[in-house]
Formats: C-alpha cells, structure tokens, sequence
C-alpha cells in the first residue's frame, strides 16, 4: 500500500481527531512493503488503541514490525488484550515495557512454560490471607516481597521451580511469612522500655526500628541481624500456628534453597542463621547460643520471645559480628523472606492515620451535630465568624486541647476524655471515646487538624441546613459512578471507560398528567381493571387434599357418594392459596435528541398509563431517564426509584421528561442491572423504552454501540435479570434480534399508538 | 383424648440433659423470663447453639418443648389446629400451638422470620400479658397456664430487609442475642460434642474463625459451631482431617470455586 494511502485510512480510523502528518507517516512507513490484506489487518487494530490511549497507539505500530517477526498476525489481538489491560491497571510505562521487552516472556506463557503468574492466583490468594490473617489485607505485585503492615507485596511472577503447584505453594508460603512479620509485631513503631532514650529525631511517624538501625554504625548490618532473627522466630509462630504450611513447604520447597557459602564473617554465621530457617526443625545457631541465656534460648524455642527479645539480642550479637575493615555486603533474603522497607511501613501508618482521622472527624461532627442548636452554636460560634470573614486555614481555629490529649505518656487509662473546643469542654460519647483512645494508642496523639476539620464538617453541614433548596442540578451525594465498556474488536472491557452521572430532573407544574389521564379516561378504567385482575389474591381454593378449612360442597358430595356406595373422594379441604406477583421492574426512558416532538410525548403519556396501572398491580418499579454525551458524561434521571411511593413529585419528573442528547445504553443498562442485583424479586425485568440504536457523539456507534450493549444485556442476564425493549424503531428488526434475542423486544409501527401497547405489553410480559 | 394428648407430649419431653455451655447470663435470663411469664426472642448466627439452648431449658425447667419449623407456607391453621375428616365425622385436630399452650408446653418457632407477617401475628395475643390463645373455629378461648412459654428464633445476618419481624411483634420480647462463643468454650464444646483431642479441636476452631473474618471478602457466613463438631465427628470415624474438613467444612459454605480453593489452601495450611 502507498504512504498516501496508509495515512489516508490512518486519519479515516481516527476522525474527528487530527494528528500530526509526520508522526503518523513515521509509524506508518514500515507497512509500505506489505500487501493490502496485510495492512488493512494492521489498520483494523488502531480503532482499537487509538481510544485508549494515542501514544499507545503510536508505539504499538512502531513495535509491530518486529513483534511480527515472533508473533502471526492471528496472534497479535491477543497481545494487544495483554497491553491494554496492562494500560488501565498499570499505566503506559507498563503497557510500553510490557511491548517493548516482555515478548519472549508472553511468547514462553503462550506456549504454557512460563511460571505462575500473580494475577492467575490472586482471586485465591486474597480471601486466603484475609482468612489467615482473620484481618482485611490488600495483595499487590512488587519486585521483592515486603509488608507495609496493610497490605503484602509479592513478586510478579514466580518460576523458581517447574511445577506450578510448588510455585502457588510458594506463594502461600511468602504470603504467610510477611502477615507473620506483622502478626508477630516485627515492625516495631515503639522503643522497648531500655531502648527509649535512643534519640528519636524528626517525625513522629517515623518507625521506632528505623532510629534503632541507624544508631548503628553499619545499620545494614544489624537490619539484617534483626531481620533474620526476626524470621527465626515468624518460623517458629508459623510451625505452631500453621503445622500444615510447614509440613507442605519442608517436603516441597525448602530443600530446594541450596546452601551457598560465604568466605567472610559477619556474613557466613548470618547465611547459616539464615539456612537453619529451611531445616525441618528449627535449631538456634551456636552463635547465636552463646549470646542468649538459658531462659532466652528456650523462650525462643517455645515461640514466646518477643520482638523487643529480638532487639536486645540484635545489638548484643552485632557487637560480636561487626568488623573493622571492610564493609559488610547485604545479604540477599531467601524467597519467602522478603525484606523489611521501613519507609513502606511509615507510609502506610501516615495512611492509616489520615483515613483514622477523617473517620474521627466524621464522627465527631456527627457528635457536633446531635447536640442542641444553642450549645453546638457555643462551639461553632468562633468558626462561624471566621469563615464568614474570610476562607481561613485550619490554624486560625482555636484548638485547645486538654492536657491528657496531648499525649499519651501519663494518660490513665480510665480517666474520661474531654476534647475542648472553642472553650466548650465536650465529653465524648462512648463510642467515639474508644474509637479515640485506640487511636491514641496507636498513634500517640491526635492531630489537631481533624478536630477543626469536626468542627468545619458540623458548621458546613448546619450552614447547608440553613439555606434551604440548594439548587443544584447533579444529584446531591452522589457521585458519578464508573463503569467499563466492551469493545468486541478487542474481545474484553475498556475499563472504567465511562462515568455515569445521576441527575435530578427538575419537576414541572403543568396540565399534561391532567390532559393525559382525560385523553385516555377510557383506557386508564379498562387498564386498572385488568391489571386488578392480575393483582395475585389470596384465594380459596377448593376441594383439596388438605386445606384450612373443611370443604362442605366437596363433603356433603363424598358422604352422598358413599352412601350410595361408590368411593368417595378424599379432597374435602379448602386452602388459601396464594400466588404473589414478585417483581421488580426498572424502566429506561431513552431521553435522546431524538425523541423530540411526538415520540417524546408519547413516551411520557405511556409512562403516565403505566404508572398508574402499577400502582392497581403492586409491583415494585421505578423509572429512570438516561442520555448524556461522550463517554465522561453519560447521564441517568431519576424519576422514580424503586422503593419511592408514587405521588405528585413523580408525576411532575415524568412531565418534565424531555429530549436531551445522545444514546449510550451500555452505562445505563449496567447500573440498571446493579441496582436489580441488589433487589430480591422473583422475576426482575428492565424494561428500556427507545427509538432507535445506541448512538453517542464520540466512536460510540454502528457495530460497537451494539456489541456493547448487547454485552451490557447479556451481564443482566447473567445476573437473572430479564431485559426488554419496546422500540419504534423503523429499522429495528436486524439490530434489535442480535441484541436483545429474538424474542426479547417488540416494536411498534405507530408512535401514536406507544400508549395503548406498553401495558398491554407489560400485562403479557408478567403473566 | 387426654390419654392422647398426654402421649403426644411425652414425644416431647426432654428425658436426657442435653449438652449446653453457657456463654453468659442466658440460662438464668431466661429461667427468670419464664418464671415472670415473658416470652424470648433468641438471635444469632445459624449453628450457634440456640436449638440447643432451648432444649437444654426446657430440660431444666422440666417441660415439654414443642419446635415448629416456619416457612413462608405457614398457615394459622398450621399453628392453631384444623377439622380434619375421619370417616366420615369432622374431627378437630390441634396444631403444635394450641397443644404447647394445653399443656404448658414450651413452644419454640424456629426461624420465625420465614413465617409470613400474617402468621405470625397469632402469637400476638400469647407473647404479651394477656397469654391467651383464640381459637376462632372452636370458639374457644384458650388461656396459657403459668408454665407455658413461647420463645422464637432468628438470624439477623443474612435474611433479606423484606424478611425482618415486624416492631410489633418484636416488642413483646425479652431478647437474647447470641454468638458463636469465645475460643476456649468452643474448643471445650467442639471436644465434648465431637469426641475428638484439645489440640485438633483448637485447630478447627482456628479454622473457624478464620472462616468467619471473611465476610468483607465475599463468604456470607463463617464457619458455624455445628460444622465443627460435624466435622470432628467424621474424623472421630475414622476420615483424613483434610477430606473431613472439605466435606463437613468447606463445600457448605460456599460454591464460589475460588472461595473454595481458598479455603482449602486455609485447611491444607493449619492440618
């Protein structure tokens, strides 16, 4: 294919964007040589990436050439699956050096050689440490396996032996041994009693053991002395606590760590204090022997040494081991160890006590709150004024702490907490008064920071409170929500690829419910009549085996029977019987530019029949608009929710439904669909109401607007949802099959008549 | 009739003291409510010992106990009595209600949120000061004596909103909450109950409760008491720990399979 022509499609595949010539005629060059069945091959992967992210795009063609070499074209959809995915998890670096280097890794996982990667065992793995751990924890990939207390690091990939099993055991075993670490409290963030006048310098977040390593002159060096000292004994908590791990990881993995030797002290004894952790039983080191007690060896033995054992032994067998000439080189931990990152861990903890924090803040605002007005006006009254004046910084609240806040050093432990503020002394509630002394014991001291950011969260909320009827168009509370897309070329989600923003439609006073119900006085009477038909009654039901009641028709029949000497029925009972209609049914109302003018109109008026149907039937229902532009700002109006009662707020959002901009289904089918799951219906149906195909303003159309949706659909139906669509559709017929299934949509040929049909359709679809 | 009557209940009558570990003041909360004529309301987890709570006090105070299962099927008549046709005469029959309150039974409604509202409304009448008991279709007014009790049960864990008990019948109750009790008494009642050694019964309660941490991670339920001595009774028998675990531990609580490879990975891990 010529240039001209390569670059030609290039700006056909990308339209409405505008790239620079010379980029796309630098990746396109390379394709000059290639027969058109070639290139289109190649060109029908950009609409793919392109979305995504351009200069993915643009080093996905510039690395084709030689991935080509490795890969046949059949291939390369799959791989650029594995790109993508690696975009949106982990970003463009990744998915960059992911094409860039890792090919012969993805090409030995093809062939089924490679190790056992992370993410194939991570749904196992993450309930299995969260069950071991009896404790929520997170699991992430790292280059070396290390803790940071709230979440467990481990490697990538693992392909130190040639059976995945040993591998995933290997897993376990790592996993095990950093909660371990955490378990047995090897992170010390407080200074053992003889320890504490070691100069604790700069923050307050930082470890206690960090201070502990440095004040060492080679701090490597007692890190590791602790470190090995610290998995001896993680070895012995986990043969106790998890004899079956142990047993598994003796038989299977431990043998394959070989001994390697190591010329020079200190190294030698700390890499055969390291061996003896892969021994079948646990033994302590000679050297290590001599510097414990009799009583410490044997609490080390038994499992009941403690962290701030490990501490003291640390400096002792460090003098020991220390030497004046060369510097001592680190010792690599083995696998399952992982190392120590103590910065990790002081990150985590500053986490740990921000998110602590703004949940004290919360729950002191809501105390704040529950007070009376006079006494929390007491409180606020300083804050108020202040930021009245100006948007003040947190400082120019008046704090004062009491004493016993400040720190937690002479704190008794009984004594009641009282927090003053503004000079309010406020006794706290018990609850946030636990919440806050185990904060305090974690953290030492409660920022003051959170306590205004109480009292600013009480005083923003009273103030909202004050002024009444925000008008606000977004839904107050509630946050766009995001949700992924498919894209069939690529055969898997774009992921969070659209945000999904609820809004409030404005209601309207006007005469249309009033005309609409006159218009169809008629029908509205034949409509509830039906419906009542449909309503599931208690009902009697006659001449059955057992019942409640005795069945005296039936009876008096069975002794006349047998009278007359012929055999009597035994179905002498009458029952209740009772059919309940379960449903919960969602409706979407396509609200696109399309639907001006009569469609629109005729929507609302089936809306308005329909509802006041479902009010005779009893089904739960709610109604919901959607429409939106783009991707970033798919919008779904609320109408009514399922649990709402129906009254004038309805009606009037039902009369100010009105065309707006363009159909992306998917986002609103899956909300649909999430909202459902969460309903305990017999049968749960979403009922879409449209006039045409999914359509948006960006590449949303055509063949992937309705691949997506119909994918959309399908997660419904995998939820035990049943979609519907009633469309006016002209064209609908091809499209709507492929979507929805054949028998799951109905089309109307005249708008006119949309009133009439939709709760007669609704009345067949649920009976 | 009576000689009927008197035979049904001796069905009932618990002879054997059953095996119960009190885990807190309930015994004697209960022994009082009964002798102060207040009818219990008992809440927790499935297989945490309320059946067996209630059947070791009516053991104790000497009565019969009368369970009824509910379900959503559950009709008044089903409570209260029915006619019934036998050769040709209509024959009244008391339902399990009707009988408890006769005879000063203790009459325990298991489950009773599965009951429709409907239903359980019957009990109204019973469960406050008045302790009678209508009778619509005999005409009868029936009046608890002193030893009669009703007690009911419920999981508030893991039924649906729709399924709750209604205010009204709630505050009638004395109530009793109940949870799967501390480590050392479920090792103690996991012994006794499954006949198996300290140390695999602590085991297996750490199990337990590692089972039961998992409900942010997607297991509705942990691991219930009745498991673990189900589970210890079939090792009891003879069958490996690891198979035992799997099929009296693992496959009930869940059939997600990567929950259940988790799981296994826990019991491969502990045994």
């Amino acid at each position: 294919m010529k240039l001209a022509r390569l670059t030609e499609r290039f700006y056909d595949l990308v339209a409405p964007d505008i790239p620079n010539e010379w980029d796309v005629e630098e990746v396109m060059e390379p394709f000059i040589d290639e027969n058109d069945l070639i290139c289109e091959a190649i060109l029908g992967h950009i609409p793919v990436i392109w979305p995504v992210s351009h200069s993915l795009c643009y080093d996905f063609l510039r690395l084709l050439p030689n991935t080509l070499l490795h890969l046949s074209l059949e291939q390369v959809p799959r791989w650029i699956g594995v790109t993508l995915d690696l975009y949106e998890t982990d970003g463009l670096r990744a998915a960059q050096r992911f094409m860039q280097n890792d090919l012969k890794k993805y090409l030995s996982q093809l062939a089924g050689r490679g190790g056992l990667s992370f993410s194939s065992v991570e749904k196992q793995l993450l309930p299995y440490i969260c069950g071991i751990a009896r404790d929520t924890l997170q699991i992430a990939p790292a280059r070396q396996s290390y803790t940071d207390t709230t979440s467990i690091f481990v490697p990538e990939e693992l392909n130190q032996f040639s059976n995945n099993d040993d591998n995933f055991l290997l897993y376990k075993l790592i996993l095990t041994f950093q909660w371990g670490f955490i378990a047995c409290g090897s992170l010390l963030n407080k200074p053992p009693g003889e320890f504490s006048n070691l100069p604790s310098e700069e923050t307050k977040h930082s470890l206690w053991l960090r201070t502990f390593f440095d004040s060492f002159k080679e701090p490597l060096l007692a890190r590791d002395i602790y470190h090995t000292l610290e998995s001896i004994r993680v070895r012995i908590f986990l043969d106790n606590e998890l004899p079956g791990l142990m047993r598994a990881a003796g038989a299977q993995i431990f043998h394959s760590f070989l001994p390697c030797s190591e010329q020079h002290q200190p190294e030698k004894t700390l890499r055969s204090m390291q061996q003896a952790l892969t021994a079948d039983k646990i033994e302590i080191h000679p050297l290590l022997a001599q510097h414990l007690t009799e009583k410490e060896s044997h609490t080390y033995c038994q499992g009941h040494a403690s962290a701030e054992d490990s501490v003291r032994i640390t400096s002792r067998l460090y003098s020991t081991l220390q030497r004046k000439k060369q510097e001592y080189t680190p010792l690599s931990p083995l696998p399952f160890q992982g190392v120590f990152k103590l910065r990790a861990v002081e990150t985590a903890r500053k986490i740990q006590e921000q998110k602590m924090g703004e949940q004290f803040a919360d729950m002191m605002a809501a105390h704040l709150l529950s007070l009376s007005k006079k006494e929390l006006a007491d409180v606020l009254k300083q804050d108020q004024r202040d930021s009245g004046n100006t948007g003040l910084a947190e400082s120019d609240i008046s704090m004062i702490m009491d004493s016993e806040f400040a720190s937690t050093a002479n704190r008794e432990p009984e004594a009641p907490l009282l927090i003053t503020i503004n000079n309010e002394e406020l006794q706290l509630p018990p609850e946030l008064e636990d919440f806050t002394k185990n904060f305090l014991d974690e953290f030492g001291h409660l920022p003051a920071r959170f306590l205004s950011s109480a009292a600013g969260k009480a005083g923003q909320t009273m103030l909202e409170q004050d002024i009444a009827g925000k008008n606000e168009d977004d839904q107050p509370g509630t946050e766009a929500l995001l949700y992924n897309e498919w894209d069939y070329r690529r055969q898997g989600y774009r992921k969070n690829w659209c945000s999904l923003h609820f809004k409030t439609l404005k209601p309207v006073h006007s005469g249309f419910i009033r005309n609409t119900l006159e218009k169809y006085h008629g029908l509205t009477i034949r409509l509830r009549h039906q419906f009542e038909m449909m309503r599931s009654q208690e009902r009697f039901v006659k001449r059955q085996r057992e019942g409640d009641d005795i069945d005296f028709d039936a009876l008096v029949e069975a002794i006349s029977d047998s009278k007359a000497g012929l055999a009597s029925s035994d179905r002498l009972f009458i029952r209740l019987k009772r059919d309940e209609r379960d449903i919960a049914v969602l409706f979407l109302v396509d609200m696109s530019n399309s639907t001006a003018g009569w469609v629109n109109t005729a929507l609302k008026e089936s809306l308005i029949l329909m509802t006041e149907a479902m009010e005779v039937l009893g089904d739960r229902y709610g109604i919901y608009g959607f429409s939106g532009m783009r991707r970033s700002r798919c919008e779904l109006f609320h109408v009514k929710h399922l649990s709402e009662p129906y009254g004038e707020q309805v009606k009037e959002r039902i009369s100010s439904i009105a065309p707006s901009e363009y159909t992306r289904m998917g986002p609103p089918i899956r909300h649909a669909t999430s909202i459902l799951r969460e309903v305990d219906a017999k049968v749960r149906l979403i009922i879409t109401l449209t006039d045409g195909k999914p359509e948006d303003y960006d590449d949303y159309k055509g063949k992937y607007a309705i691949e997506d949706t119909r994918h959309a659909l399908l997660e419904a139906k995998a939820a035990d949802i049943h979609p519907f669509c009633i469309t006016i559709d002209h064209q609908a017929r091809d499209y709507m099959k492929h979507m929805y299934g054949p028998a799951n949509f109905i089309f109307i040929d005249n708008v006119r008549k949309l009133p009439l049909r939709i709760p007669e359709i609704y009345r067949v679809l649920t009976s | 009739m009576k000689q009927a009557l008197k035979q049904r209940l001796e069905e009932h009558l618990i002879t054997e003291k059953p095996y119960y570990l009190a885990s807190g003041k309930e015994v004697d909360i209960a022994l009082a409510a009964h002798k102060n004529k207040l009818p219990l309301l008992l809440k927790g987890p499935t297989g945490c010992g309320k059946t067996r709570f209630m059947q070791f006090l009516a053991w104790k105070l000497q009565r019969p106990l009368i369970t009824v299962s509910c379900h959503d099927d559950l009709s008044t008549s089903d409570l209260v009595g029915r006619y019934l046709i036998r050769s040709g005469e209509a024959v009244w029959a008391d339902g399990p209600l009707t009988l408890a309150v006769r005879a000063g039974a203790i009459c325990y409604l298991d489950e009773i949120v599965e009951a429709r509202k409907d239903t359980t409304v019957v009990i109204h009448p019973l469960a406050d000061d008045r302790r009678e008991l209508p009778v619509e279709k005999l005409g009868e007014l029936l009046s608890a004596p002193p030893e009669f009790m009703i007690s009911v049960s419920y999981n508030p864990g893991y039924q649906s909103v729709l399924k709750d008990l209604k205010p009204s019948t709630r505050q009638r109750f004395v109530a009793i909450s109940f949870d799967y009790p501390d480590p050392e008494r479920e090792v103690e009642i996991v012994c006794r109950e499954g006949g198996v050694d300290q140390g695999l019964s602590h085991s297996l309660v750490k199990l337990a409760t590692m089972t039961r941490s998992l409900k942010d991670s997607g297991l509705p339920e942990g691991a219930s008491t009745r498991l673990l001595i189900q589970t210890s009774q079939l090792v009891k028998d003879g069958i490996d720990i690891h198979v035992a675990c799997r099929a009296a531990l693992v496959e009930p609580l869940s059939d997600d399979p990567e929950m259940l490879a988790a799981l296994n990975e826990m019991v491969s891990s502990i045994f």
